[in-house]
């Protein structure tokens, strides 16, 4: 038997484990060298996944499915924990172990002068640890296990700083809205595992059934499971109704934003849809409704996206936006399309956490500084990671020939082809995208310095991670250059007929430029002066304010849950706890009449018996009588 | 004769009981309850003389009650004193360290 | 009307009445006092038993070295005279029931029982007599018995003796 990478592959994420408990056990002695840990740790992941994907890409590998242990034995049913190597996990062990170490580069000058850096490292590797976990699992149990993880461990980023209010009320708020996805995604594993032929709940099995329609669903069954799971995706990965969490996680430090909420964990819901897409495929009703979810998303977020001033939330509500495209492309259930979502997924992890790192440098830079109206002119001073977040900029915006342009390309053309209705969301989504970034970036480069402070150029270890993702943002793209790419033919594993949509390419590169000229026009070279005479006009409130969704929820969700809350907290004090206490105050009383009988006074005990004597007599007596 | 003898003893004995159970000085405590030995005494040897089968055995028996008796007020006279020292109580209803 | 009945109507009568005397005394002395009067009644009531002997140790013992151990006992620890405040009022409304009715047991009980009477005389000599049946028949009790006097002793000297360190 050859040796392969693929049957170790489950030692990728210890590494990451491991790191995480040295720095747990011995982290407040070696403050020092926290970040050198973790840092090696993940290289020795990233260099992994490395080997194992020019494996994968060598022999066309056979997917390689193993499980090592048992983990519940129940009656004949087992639960085990196992991995999985196919491409698509082998594809998303790359993205992961990738950004990880880049944003775990840039921590360490983000971070430096914060005094819970262990801790922090830490955090970072578990989130890593949970999140390989997430991508190598071989059954949805078991994915389920660190999906609820990587939450944790996103919650506990998010409040990394729980000095702020707004940290830790967005840390609650993150974990409370994505357990909302999380329950149906757990109820979807409740029906699997009750209609599933023998219970089997590994990955493989559900495809197999599904592929050969043997399995014991229903067709109204089928769609409510694959609507449930998409429930669990849709709280990960921020869609609407969902998505009130994600700009609001953005309190975290910006490599976290960069790592969780941009790269990596917001992209484990899409990644799910993807792993179950045979139970989406059996449903047309299932599909419908993540293609509309997600073009709605897409438009939605890039409109809300407009009209933000914080830095963060800006790249928050675009990453909602783009992860809404990838829910579209696998809405239109076509396999083609599924490949196009993942490749998506693919280069946006990398130009987002590039420009999220690059936000970060400049944040960094500019004394944590978020607001986009007080920075300006930074171009002159912060070379590097201006023009990288140049490029991240037009990546995102889709401009030939970096990155997004080929993935966003491959959605369009397959929206084209399936939806029209879809396709014309889209292209007002990729106007929309390339006119707020373009905003973002000329407030932020050029103009006047608004800031008040002397932007410096952020240290090596900031700027190196920026450019080794730049280049990644221009040229991830290039493994799906219709016709030449092979990256359809990888993934999925048979070829397929791609025609090639001259006509769509150049109409997003158009309509793209459109947009960015329009951001030109209006906001390059801003003053201090002229910014503030934007005043709202009707529109522009309704966008600033997230289409008062928030506002909503607080309406319909959270006044009547508090108004039952404190129903209930009336209800327990009074009713519940009366009724402890009315015990407790018996109990104590019956006490307190033995503890009145054993007063300690021999004279009393002495008559006590007396009586007690005199009472059996008298009943002896008595019985003579009678 | 008997009964007359019994009642006297009755007599005494309930009489050593009240004080043993009413009174707050442990010395008048120690001393019904001498009292109540007693009145057991006079018992055994009415008992000795006008019972069924008369012979000196009660007077035996009664004889060795009062060395007992002897011996409890020596021990229990000497506990008083240790108490009274340590503790600066003489009063039986104070001595309730055993609720504690 | 004897003269055996009148001594008996005699000494019963100073011995309950020096019991009451006892318990209603003001002062520890006159306590003390009065029970010795008991003890020495109850004496007389041994002779009238024809148990002269027992008489004797009865005086010796209770009269003598019990009453003076008494005495020491009082003298030993200070005794404030305070009248015994009424705050047990159902204590001791409860005891007096008690001891009543234990009483009122025991009348019914004596004047139910019939005893058969048998009136013969034991021996005539009977110091000697008890003297015997000590060293003869009753031996092993009265060796136990010495025994303990003599741990009484010795643990009454002990626990009197340690002083609060």
């Amino acid at each position: 038997m050859d040796f392969t990478i693929s049957t170790y592959a489950w030692i990728i994420p210890l590494f990451p484990f491991v790191s995480f408990l040295i720095l747990l056990v011995l982290g407040r002695q070696m403050k020092g060298i926290a970040s050198t840990i973790s840092i090696f740790a993940m290289l020795l992941a990233t260099v992994s996944a490395l080997l194992l994907l020019g494996e994968t890409l060598k022999n066309e590998a056979q997917s390689y499915t193993s499980s090592v242990f048992n983990w519940l034995d129940i009656g004949d049913f087992s639960i085990s924990f196992g991995y999985e190597v196919n491409n698509v996990n082998v594809l998303m062990l790359v993205i992961v172990t990738v950004v990880s170490l880049l944003v775990n580069v840039f921590s360490k000058g983000y971070m430096a002068d914060d005094e819970r850096m262990t801790v922090f490292y830490s955090y970072i590797s578990l989130f890593t640890f949970s999140m390989l976990m997430l991508v190598i699992s071989d059954n949805i149990l078991q994915l389920y296990i660190f999906w609820e993880l990587v939450g944790l461990c996103s919650f506990l980023l998010i409040g990394f700083w729980y000095q702020k209010k707004e940290a830790k009320a967005a840390a609650k708020k993150a974990f409370i809205v994505t357990r909302i996805g999380d329950i149906g995604l757990f109820i979807a594993v409740i029906l699997l595992f009750w209609y599933m032929p023998e219970h089997m709940l590994s990955f493989t099995a559900i495809h197999n059934a599904f592929e050969t329609n043997a399995h014991g669903f229903s067709d109204g069954m089928v769609t409510l499971v694959a609507l449930l799971i998409f429930v669990g995706a849709v709280g990960k990965s921020g869609q609407f109704p969902l998505h009130t969490w994600l700009p609001d996680a953005m309190e975290g430090p910006t490599p976290i934003s960069a790592l969780i909420h941009a790269a990596t964990m917001v992209a484990a819901g899409v990644f799910l849809v993807a792993k179950t897409y045979d139970i989406f495929l059996a449903s047309e009703t299932a599909l419908l409704i993540v293609g509309t979810v997600g073009a709605f998303t897409a438009l939605f977020a890039a409109l809300i996206a407009i009209a933000q001033n914080d830095i963060k939330r800006i790249l928050a509500y675009s990453t909602v936006s783009q992860l809404g495209y990838m829910m579209l492309a696998l809405g239109l259930g076509t396999m083609a399309a599924y490949s196009a979502a993942m490749l998506h997924l693919f280069t946006h992890a990398f130009f987002k956490a590039l420009l999220f790192l690059g936000a970060g440098s400049i944040i960094y830079a500019l004394h944590h500084e978020q607001n986009i109206l007080k920075m300006g002119g930074i171009g002159k001073s912060m070379k590097v990671t201006t023009w990288t977040f140049a490029i991240g900029t037009l990546a995102l915006a889709g401009i030939f020939p970096l990155s997004g342009f080929w993935s966003k390309d491959a959605i369009l053309a397959q929206a084209y082809e399936h939806q029209p209705v879809f396709f014309a969301a889209a292209l007002i989504g990729v106007f929309l995208t390339a006119f707020y970034m373009s905003r973002l970036f000329f407030l932020v480069f050029t103009g006047d310095n608004r800031s008040g402070h002397t932007p410096k150029e952020s240290p090596w270890v900031m700027t190196l991670p920026l450019i080794i993702l730049a280049v990644l943002a221009v040229c991830a793209g290039w493994v799906a250059i219709p016709g030449i790419g092979t990256f359809n033919e990888w993934l999925v594993g048979e070829t397929m007929e791609e025609k090639i949509h001259w006509s769509i390419l150049i109409i997003s590169n158009v309509v793209a430029l459109l947009g960015i000229g329009l951001g030109y026009k209006m906001f390059r070279n801003k003053t201090a002066s002229s910014l503030h005479e934007q005043s709202g006009n009707g529109l522009q409130t309704v966008l600033a304010r997230k289409f008062y969704i928030d506002e909503l929820y607080d309406l319909i969700v959270v006044k009547p849950v508090r108004g039952l809350g404190a129903f209930l907290q009336l209800w327990d004090e009074f009713i519940v706890g009366g009724l402890v206490k009315g015990s407790i105050t018996t109990t104590r009383q019956i006490g307190k009449m033995g503890m009145r009988l054993q007063s300690g006074q021999m004279q009393v005990y002495a008559l006590i018996s007396v009586i007690g004597m005199l009472i059996l007599l008298l009943i002896f007596a008595g019985r003579r009588l009678i | 004769m008997l009964n007359s003898y019994l009642l006297l003893s009755a007599s005494l004995f309930c009489i050593g009981l009240y004080g043993a159970l009413s009174k707050k000085n442990a010395v008048i405590v120690l001393l019904s309850i001498e009292l109540m030995l007693n009145a057991a005494n006079v018992n055994i040897i009415a008992f000795s003389k006008y019972g069924i089968n008369p012979s000196l055995t009660g007077h035996v028996f009664s004889l060795f009650s009062m060395t007992v008796a002897a011996a409890e007020v020596a021990v229990g006279i000497a506990i008083l004193i240790m108490l009274y020292r340590n503790r600066g109580i003489s009063d039986v209803t104070k001595m309730d360290v055993l609720k504690k | 009307m004897s003269g055996q009945f009148i001594f008996f109507m005699l000494f019963s009568v100073t011995a309950i009445g020096g019991a009451i005397m006892m318990l209603n005394m003001e002062r520890i002395m006159y306590m003390i006092a009065s029970a010795a009067v008991t003890f020495l009644s109850l004496a007389g009531i041994y002779v009238l038993l024809h148990a002269e002997f027992l008489a004797f140790v009865q005086i010796l013992i209770y009269a003598g070295a019990i009453t003076i151990l008494m005495i020491f006992g009082i003298v030993l620890t200070k005794h404030e005279e305070k009248r015994e405040e009424p705050k047990r009022r159902f204590y001791h409304i409860s005891l007096f029931a008690g001891v009543v009715g234990l009483f009122a047991v025991f009348y019914y009980v004596i004047n139910q029982s019939a005893f058969p009477a048998v009136t013969r005389e034991i021996a005539q000599d009977q110091t000697k007599e008890i003297g015997l049946l000590i060293y003869s028949q009753y031996v092993i009790p009265f060796e136990l018995v010495s025994i303990l006097l003599t741990i009484a002793l010795i643990g009454a000297i002990i626990i009197a003796k340690r002083e609060g360190k």
